[in-house]
Order: C-alpha cells, then structure tokens, then sequence
C-alpha cells in the first residue's frame, strides 16, 4: 500500500490539471464513490489526493445560448432543483430525483457520476438521451488544453472509459431541446430511490404531428456500459409513434441489451425490465 | 497510510484546528480525533445516514466525506443542535413521540429531519419519508418518527426558533 | 367456553395505558448516549479477526511471525490458543478455529494499537489452505456420501423434534380437502444498526469484566465461561447502551471470547468490533428452514389435522437457530383447533452461516405456512377465510394439543375487529373479481393470524426475575432488576408501574439493570417477555415498599392504612384525596424514628408456567396472545412490484400499559416483517455470502412503510401485570403470510419462498399467465 503524502485542493484549472500532469493524482469531490471503494479496496488512492471542489467555475449549471454546460462539480440536489434544467431538460431532474438519497445527492457530483463510470449511473442515462459531450482537460504546453467526448464514446468497460488519467472531467454539455423534445427517464425498483438501478431505460426526441424523429435511447445496467439503444432507436426513428413501432420497440429493445445475472437481479429479469419501461416510457411519451 | 494535513473550520459554531491524516474520513475526525461521539458508523457506505451531519448548510454522509475536505466550512453534528436551552424542537418532538428505540440511527435522522424541516416549512408527511430515505432506522418502523417530524413542522419548529 | 372478553373487569389505574416517554430517548436524540461501540478504555487495544473467507477446509498452516513482529502489535492468537475450549448448547464451537466450516470462521486474531495496526497485522497473516468439498444445503447434508463438518456429528445431524396427537391418519381420511406445500422460508439477519462489539478487561485477581451487547447477562456468563476455561462466577457482565438486539444478543458468538482471550493475553482492556460487512458475514441469521406442510379440513371448513416435516439448515455451528422447533410446533399444533397434528424437525449441518434466534423465533417461519395454507383451504370450501378463520378459532379456556392453556383468547375479536376495520371480505371478493381482467395494477387484501406466547417461555429452568427496589430520604426510587434495556422501553414501562404504585413523579425512578454483579437474576429480553415478566417483579415490589410505607403511615396519623393511598408524591386519604403528609417527610421520619427503617424491598417473581419438558407437553407460558393483521396492496404484474398500501393490525395486547412504547413495538415489529416479506435475502452462493452490505441486502425504509391501523384488544390476561400480555414479536410473524395471501388474492400467484422480491413475483406472474394460456 502506498502513501497518500499530498493533498491538493486548487481554486484554479491551472493549478487542478498542472498537477495532474505530474501524475498519480486521485481525485475527488463529494467523495460518495471514491470513499467506498478505496475502502473495500477496489481503488487505491494515489500519493496525491486532490479535492476539485473549491476550483473556480466548476460548479454550476449554465445557460450558454443553445447549450447547457454542467460543471463537473455541480452536485446532483443543484440538477434536481436548478430551473434551467427543469424547464429544459426535465429528463435529467428526473433521473436527479431518483437517484440515491438526499445526503448523496447532497455531495455527489454530476462530474463524479460520469467518471465512475458505472452502467448503473443515473446521471448518465438522461445525459444519453440528451446527446451530451464532456469536456476533457489536460495540461500540454504550459496551458490547460480541452477535447470534448461524446458522452456516448465515453465509456469503453465497466468503471472504464476514454478519460486519461492525467486529464480532468470539467464540465458536461449539450443542446437545449427543441420545443417539440419529448423524454422519460424509468428506473427499476419499489423504492423511489435509493436503489443502484436494476435497470433503467430513458427515452428522448422529437415528436411532431405525432412522428419521433432524432430519437434517442439510452439503457442502464443491461452492458458492461451505459449504453445508446441503436435498435430500438432505429425501430422508432421517423415513425408514427403507436402502437405498432412502440412493438417494434420493445422487441428491438431485447436485442439492445445484454444483461447478466448478478446479486441485483438475473439476466431474464432485466431484459423483461428493459423490455417493459421501453413500452412504459413510450406509452408515456405517446399518451402525453 | 497517509501524510497529516492542518485543517481548520467551524464545528457547531466553534472554530477548530486539528491534523488529520489526508484520506481520513469525516466521521473518524468527529469520532476518534474530536470525541464526538453522536455521529454514528453503520455502514461506511452512505447507505443507512446514520453519520448524517450538516456541512455549509446540507446534510450529507459523513462516512464518505473526506475529512479535508471540512476546510474552511461550516459543520454541524448532532451535538451542535442542542442549544443553550436544551434540545432543539426537533429533538424534542423525537422524544415526544415516541421516536427513539435503540436510538442509534437517531443523530443521524434527526439531523435529516431538521435540515428538511429547515428547508421547507410546509414539509409534508410524503416529502418528509422521501427525505428521510437515505436513513435506516431497524427499530421504528418510522412511523413514530414521521409523526414526530410532522408535528415539529406544524409547531412551526424549524430548529432555529 | 366463550368467554367473551369485557373491559368491565379491567383494574381502574391513572397511569396505565398512558404515552409515556422513554427515559433513554433525551440522550439519545442528543448524541450523548455513550454506546458501547462509543466507548474507549485507558490502555484499550483494538481486536481485530481474520475470517476464513471460505466455506469448508482444513487448515494446512498459520504463519502469523509477520503479524507478531508489526509494531504496535500486542497479541496474535489462532486456534491453538483456545484449544479445548468449546462452548456452544452441544459444545459444537470455539473462538479460533482449528478446522473451517463456514466463511465468517475465525481462524486468527490480533491486538493492537490501533484499528489500522490491526488491520495491517491481519494481512500480514498467511494462512494455507486444504478446500474440502461443502454441503450447502440441509437436504445434501443429510445424504449419507456428504461430507462430514463434524467429527462427531455423524450423517450431519444436529438437534431433531417430535410432537404427535390424535390419529391423523384417520382424520387424513376424513378431509374433504388436503394442502400439500414445500416452504422454504429464507436466510436474513437482524441487521442492528450498532454492529457488534464487545470490551473485555481482566482484573489482577482473574475475573473478567466484559462489556456487551448481551441481552441476557445471567445465562450469559454460563455460556461464555466454557469458551475461556472460567467460572461462570468470575465474569462479570456491563451492558452498555447498544444498537439493537432483536435476538441476536442471545447467544455468545465467538468475537466476545475473542476480545476476552486478548485481554488475558495483552493484560490490557480490547475492543473487539465489527464492520458492516463483518457484521453481515459474521453475525447470526434467522433459522432458514424447509417446511414440508399439510393440512386438511372437512366440507364445511373445519380443520382435520396438520403435519408438518422440517428440514432445518443448521449451518455450521448450533446457536438457537436450529432450536426453533420448540416454537414451530407450538404453531403446527396450536395455530387453531387442530384435532391431529405430526411434527417432526431434523437440523442438519452444513456449510453456511449459521442461525440464532431473531425477533418471532420459529413462528415467522411456521406462519408462513399455516396461515397461507388456511388461506387455501378456505378458497377450496369456497369459505370467506373471515368465516374460516372464524370457524377454527379457540376461545378463551381452551387448551391446545401440546397444552397450552389459552386462559384468556381473543382471537375471535382479533379477528372481527381486523376485518371490520379494513372492509376485508367485500375488497376480497371485489379483488377477485378484478384479478383476471386486463389492467397491469392489481389491488389485493390478505388476511394472516397468528398465536405466539405472551408471558415468557420456560425453556430454562426458571422463566424468573429478580428485583430490588429502594425508596430513599428523598422519595426518590431505584429500581434494580435484571431485566435489560435494549432499546425496547422496559425502562418506560418500570418508571410507569413504580410510578403508578408509589405516586412518584416519573422522573424520580431511577433504574439500575446493566451490571450482573449489582442486579439480580433475569433470564434475559426474549420471548415477548419482558414487560410481563419484569412488569410483574416491580409491581410486586413496588406493593411491598407502598405496604410499608403505608403501615408507617398508620403509625404516624393514626389513620388505618387501608384508607391511604400513594398519589401527587404524597400519602392521601383514598376516598378523597387529601394529602396527609409529604412522602419525602414520612420517609425521613420512618428513618430517624427511635426504631428507624429504610425502605428497601427484593421480590422473585417466577410465573406460573411449567418447563418446557422433552416431551413440550406443557403450559410453558404464562400467557398467549394472538395478532392478525390484514395487508392491502397493489401489486404491478409487470415489474412484479408489491406496493403495501396499508396494514391493518389487531393485537392481543391483554392491557396497554404504556400506549406509545407498545405502539412503537408493534410498528417496529412489522417493519422488520416486511423486509423479511419483500426484500431481505441473504445470497448465499456455495456458502459465501454475496451482498454483505445494506446496498443489496434491502432493509424497508421510510418511503416504503405504509400506513398502520393499530388495534389493541384488551383480553385482561390474569397473570400479566395490570392484565398486560407479551406483545413484540407477533407482530414480525404475521406480516408475510399476509402479504402472500394478498398477492394470491390480486394475482392468483402463491410463492412458498419469501421474500416476495419483484423479480421472484414477476417471474410467478409471467408463469402464471403462460399456465393460464
């Protein structure tokens, strides 16, 4: 076991990913995922330990015109009650409302829910359905350089992704919807929250004189990652939403996801899962 | 194994100093290096809020907070809730009511119940067991404490009067 | 015989049946209350144990010279250090193990410094392994190639029961209708939100001194003795305040040797305590069991005979898991008339984790079947179960096949006022109807009963309490007695009935009931028999002390002590009222007089129930009580979600005594039911355990807890205090049943493996419907 012999906790870009170019950096910020698997040992810390909250413009929700940029240090209770998101993207307060518990929500960062990286993450799904990219920072040249990721590239295994470790996750963002932008974020589970998903589907797009169109579908819990439902995406795509393409959904909706069996559940009940919020999430959208 | 840091903040209205190892969690400070004892460990995993305490204002789970990460910020346990006059009325309405059995999830509820009571005056019985989801109780079956959150908010009691 | 039950005869009191509130809860809605997991001793070295990790082996080889030589290391003990040393019903266990026969099996130990020191010790211990083949069910443990986990428990075989009346294969031929059912009610654990943690500290004269979590001090010390080589007389018992009990705190489990084996060898305080997922792994269960029952009944509904063959997973060690037969039958034989009744009970071991008793002992599991197998033979005569219920039910002076005298029965009112209160046999029609028509929400009602014992269990040779109470200068009471406070409110109730007898502020009783050296015997809080049992010893011995103080009074006024009364803190005239003389003021007269006297008084009180005997022919309690609860929800075929809409409870509480600790009791006890009905499981895979931890082993919280309609039924139990009976664990038994026989009425599914998890629902539901096509 190595020490743990710096603690950073920088006010500035500047100073966060400077340091991270040095390397062996862990970093932190409401701390809800990092604390328990360096406690049970799934994770090591490195021998730096850097707390990102107090960096400047980190934290926030912000209205960019066409976009909305969520700082990485934003905490899920900011997404569940921010009114932008609620008037924009209501999908995502939705996902906010159910995640976890109100001490979690309290500390929890959106930028942390990504990095971990889980399949079972509930920021993430919403933030699929919203197209979302992160902006990644780095230090190269004695300046902060950034690349922006499609969320959807993002993830590459189960608690992996693209991100470097030298680089730092600033910010997550993505189109204002369209006033016609439908979207349904179900997740499984007889508690309202508090409850690492089972399985949950988020469904979003375009809907005019009844036709879906730009549709996106995302999965939780059913892959080694979150996951865009190419199927069923491309069994509503373009189509009148009824009865029969929400059909065509559902079944396609089997194809998409690849769950196993694990302590939650098995692989049979998350496919009939998947295959049951993907109808309910689209009755809803259709019946609304 | 980690190095020592100086960290100072406000505990329950005081200013302190102390040197913690830097991925010491919060809890461990409060219990082991402060000796306040009221906080609980259950879990150590943030599922059952029996290490709630209030930091800048917001509850959270002290088990997952780092405890460098109190720097410069304003905290509040369980033992900083009582004040000159005794217990404050969130407390009381937990001994009222009949809230507390074995009584140890309990710093942890009542330090959620307040901060929702605080939060929203007309708290009602339904957004009261939503609040109080990330905290287990095996003892009460929470009917006891829903009645006890109800009535301090229909007392008006938002722990501050 | 049909005694109906009337208020008239109830005794006239002030205080009883009042809400009063707990004198521990100030402190701890404070965070002031010192739990033992708080407490930290001058030179105290923290425990730390190495678990096995695995479920059955030999152990090839220890090298703890690493750990030894870490600094900060005070002691390094493995199974050689307690060689010999078994404790256990059947001598079955010891602290350090020498073979493996479970994952959580302590194979070292250390003391150190620090917890962080102890940790890193355990690390640096390297054990070699020799896996052997496990058994991990009770059914290949008792096949005759299985491996062995005992030497000398040959074919596995562990604790086994009988109990037989009436002929039931004539009353087999006599059923219209037979119920044929496997139930495999499930593993859970008590899940105590303090986790377990015990100090041990020798004295330079060898007596230990132990502080625990125990919630039966006396016995306690019997029991720990043999795992140290110790007099039971040379322990000494501290019960701190601790985080929940539940049953668990029944038995010694081997990390309380353990902290008292590294004292002895540091000479220094230790501090032994669980993590979560410790806790999880290395704590008791409830007793998992396979239930294979059968019940028959005539046309017209009435009961014929029941048998039942159970096959017990005894797990590796014997703790009082594998004793609960002794209750099962009560309910097999006594769960209403039942003319003919086989019971038969074989515990075999195997390589899992092992059961102590927990919160309705036996009787949760049982009724799990009975009441679901009423339910069903209620739907085969075509019977509203009400009337079913109704039909089969005992009254008061009956007396049941194993001899249990149901002095005072109020089943039949249990169950009338349920119903009523709920509108069960109109929703239950009306559901039915509903639950083939299309729709994805389903609404069902289920009904479950119950009978458990109410006035303690003699299963030991004395069902007894001991209790000294003393009246000082002051006119302040202490009240020592060897009943325990876990969280449960005894305190409240003793405070209350002093109070009531004595006339003295609640706040004047102070209690003293955590120390075995100062406090007389007490068998210990289990079997819904504290209030009962302790109730009784300080009413008796608050009668003694008014008794002296009154002919004192006499004395001193010159008025006839059966005219006065102890009321406002004063002596009173009865009829009237009119305080006489300050109650302070006559205590110090009573004391300084030429022929001075204090009043201390000491009261046994034993009940009057017999022992439970080999043969459990016998009125072991004092008192039995019923419960029926009445479940209401919503079921989502598709997500196979159950939605607890509501519950409605009526209770044979025989008298309340205090109103709001008797309803915090019966709340709590239906929380931890419905997680045993719906979520809890503990996953056992070839013995290890998978979701040691509350993010996958699901305890109810707030937002699942439905609304309660409590009743309690006052049946005036003569031998309970003021009429009171045991109330705290019935209503944990009768939670699940209901909840099936509800998802039976919304879905037409039955499930005889809780919990009734929505996946296991589902799945039922999609069979159901692919049958149905």
């Amino acid at each position: 076991m190595k020490e743990t012999t710096t603690y950073l906790a920088p006010r500035s870009l500047n100073e966060a990913v400077e340091a991270m170019a040095a390397g062996d950096v862990t970093v932190f910020c409401g701390g809800t995922d990092l604390t328990p698997q360096t406690d049970s040992g799934v994770k090591q810390y490195g021998t730096k330990l850097m707390n990102i909250r107090r960096i400047e413009g980190l934290s926030g929700v912000a209205d960019n015109g066409d976009t909305i940029r969520i700082g990485a240090a934003t905490t899920v209770t900011d997404v569940r009650h921010n009114p932008l998101i609620a008037k924009a993207a209501p999908i995502l307060a939705e996902a906010a409302e159910r995640f976890a518990s109100d001490q979690i929500r309290n500390a929890a960062s959106v930028g942390g829910n990504i990095c971990n990286a889980s399949p079972a993450g509930d920021m993430i799904n919403p933030l699929l359905v919203l197209d979302a990219a992160v902006e990644l920072a780095s230090w190269a040249d004695g300046t902060v350089q950034t690349r922006s990721v499609p969320l959807e590239q993002f993830f590459v295994g189960p608690r992996k992704s693209v991100k470097k470790p030298e680089e730092l996750l600033t910010a997550v963002v993505f189109k204002k919807p369209a006033s016609d932008f439908v979207g349904k974020f179900r997740k499984s589970g007889p508690r309202p929250a508090l409850e690492i998903s089972t399985v949950s589907v988020g469904i979003g797009g375009n809907l005019s004189n009844g036709v879906f169109r730009n549709v996106r579908v995302a999965m939780g819990s059913v892959a080694p990652t979150p996951l865009r439902a190419r199927n069923v995406e491309a069994a509503l795509e373009g189509r009148p939403l009824n009865a029969d393409s929400i059909s065509a959904a559902v079944a396609a909706a089997a194809i998409d996801a690849k769950p196993i069996d694990d302590v939650r559940a098995s692989a049979w009940y998350r496919e009939h899962l998947v295959k049951v919020f993907t109808e309910e999430v689209l009755s809803h959208v259709h019946g609304n | 194994m980690s190095m020592e840091t100086e960290i100072n903040f406000t505990l329950n209205g005081r200013p302190v100093s102390v040197r913690v190892p830097v991925t010491m969690k919060t809890l461990t400070m409060l219990r082991e290096v402060l000796g306040l004892t009221g906080t609980k460990y259950a879990c150590g995993e943030g599922e059952c809020g029996a290490c709630t305490i209030k930091v800048d204002g917001r509850t959270l789970n002290s088990c997952l907070m780092h405890a460098v990460d109190c720097d410069g910020r304003e905290v509040v346990t369980i033992e900083g809730l009582k004040t000159p006059e005794g217990m404050n009325p969130m407390q009381k309405s937990f001994v009222e009511h009949g809230a507390v059995q074995c009584g140890f999830c309990m710093p942890g509820m009542i330090m959620q119940a307040d901060y929702l009571a605080e939060n929203n005056p007309n708290l009602t019985r339904e957004e009261a067991q939503r609040g109080l989801e990330g905290n287990l109780c095996r003892c009460t079956g929470y009917t006891k404490v829903l009645d006890a959150v109800e009535s301090a908010v229909e007392k008006k009691c938002c722990g501050r009067c | 015989m049909d005694q109906k039950v009337t208020a008239s005869n109830i005794e006239k009191t002030s205080l009883i049946g009042q809400r009063v509130k707990k004198p521990d809860a100030p402190d701890k809605a404070t965070g002031k209350t010192r739990y033992i997991n708080d407490m930290v001793l001058p030179q105290m070295l923290i425990g730390k144990v190495l678990f096995a990790g695995r479920p059955h082996a030999q152990i090839v080889s220890i090298d703890t010279s690493a750990a030894e030589k870490l600094p900060g290391v005070h002691a390094v003990l493995t199974g050689k250090d307690a060689t010999g040393l078994k404790f256990g019903f059947v001598r079955d266990n010891v602290a350090l193990k020498d073979k493996v026969r479970c994952e959580h099996d302590e194979i070292a130990a250390v003391a150190a410094e620090t917890e962080e020191i102890a940790l890193r010790a355990i690390d640096l211990i390297k054990v070699e392994y020799e896996d052997l083949p496990g058994v991990f069910t009770p059914e290949d443990g008792a096949k005759e190639d299985a491996p062995l986990i005992h030497d000398n428990f040959p074919g596995n075989k562990s604790l086994h029961f009988e109990f037989k009346h009436g002929d039931v294969a004539e009353a087999e031929a006599a059923s219209d209708f037979i119920v044929d059912n496997v139930f495999r009610p499930h593993h859970v654990t008590h899940c105590c939100m303090g986790t377990s943690c015990a100090i041990a500290d020798f004295d330079n004269n060898g007596k230990l001194t132990i502080w625990t979590q125990t919630q039966y001090p006396y016995n306690y010390k019997m029991d720990l003795a043999p795992a140290l080589g110790l007099q039971p007389g040379d322990i000494r018992v501290i019960q701190p305040p601790i985080g929940g009990a539940f049953g668990s705190k029944l038995d010694v489990y081997p990390y309380e040797p353990i902290a008292a084996l590294l004292a002895r060898k540091t000479g220094r305080p230790v501090k032994v305590i669980y993590s979560r997922e410790e806790e999880f792994k290395a704590s008791p269960t409830r007793q998992p069991a396979i239930i294979h029952m059968r019940t028959g009944c005539t046309r017209d509904g009435t009961l014929t005979f029941r048998t039942a063959d159970v096959l017990l997973d005894n797990g590796a060690y014997t703790s009082w898991g594998p004793t609960i037969p002794v209750i099962m039958m009560r309910t097999v034989s006594g769960h209403y008339r039942v003319p003919a009744v086989d019971f038969k009970a074989q515990a075999i071991y195997t390589n899992n984790p092992y059961a102590g008793s927990f919160r309705g002992y036996g009787n949760v599991q049982t009724t799990y079947a009975t009441a679901q197998q009423m339910d069903m033979l209620a739907d085969m005569v075509d019977m509203d179960p009400l009337e079913f219920h109704l039909k089969n039910s005992q009254r008061s002076g009956e007396i049941t096949p194993q001899k249990s005298f149901l002095r005072e029965c109020a089943l039949v009112e249990c169950l009338e006022t349920a119903a009523e209160a709920s509108d069960y046999s109109r929703k239950r029609k009306a559901y039915a109807l509903e639950r083939d028509q299309p729709g994805r929400y389903k609404k069902g009602i289920g009904l479950a009963s119950s009978i458990h014992n109410a006035g303690g269990a003699k299963i030991h040779k004395s069902d007894g309490i001991g209790t000294i109470l003393k009246v000082d200068d002051y006119a302040r009471v202490t009240v020592i007695t060897g009943a325990s406070e876990i969280g449960q409110g005894i305190d409240a109730v003793i405070t209350l009935i002093v109070s009531e007898e004595l006339g003295v502020p609640l706040e004047h009783v102070t209690i003293v009931n955590n120390d075995s050296d100062i406090a007389p015997w007490d068998v210990g809080v289990h079997a819904s028999r504290t209030t009962f049992i302790a109730g009784n010893g300080v009413r008796r011995a608050a009668q003694k002390a008014k008794a002296q103080i009154l002919k004192a009074a006499e004395k001193q006024l010159g008025e006839p002590a059966e005219t006065l009364e102890l009321r406002g803190g004063s002596v009173v005239r009865d009829l009237c009222g009119t305080p006489l003389i300050k109650l302070d003021r006559l205590l110090r007269q009573m004391h300084f007089q030429a022929e001075p006297e204090l009043v201390m008084v000491t009261d046994y009180y034993e009940p009057k129930s017999e022992p439970e005997g080999a043969k459990h022919i016998s009125d072991h309690s004092a008192a039995y009580s019923h419960a029926v609860h009445i479940a209401e929800i919503t079921v989502d075929t598709l997500t196979g979600e159950i939605k607890v809409d509501k519950i409605t409870s009526a209770q044979d509480v025989g008298r309340v005594i205090n109103r709001m600790g008797l309803e915090a009791q019966i709340e709590g006890g239906i929380a931890i039911g419905l997680g045993y009905a719906l979520s809890e499981n503990m996953l056992l895979e070839k013995g290890l355990l998978k979701n040691p931890c509350f993010r996958d082993y699901k305890l109810i919280t707030a937002p699942e807890m439905p609304p309660l309609d409590l009743h309690f039924i006052e049946s005036n139990c003569a031998e309970g205090p003021y009429g009171a009976k045991g109330v705290s664990e019935l209503p944990t038994i009768v939670i699940a049943p209901a909840i099936a026989n509800a998802l039976y009425n919304a879905t037409g599914v039955r499930i005889f493996n809780p919990p009734l998890s929505p996946e296991k629902v589902a799945r039922a539901i999609c069979e159901h419907r692919q049958r149905g096509k």
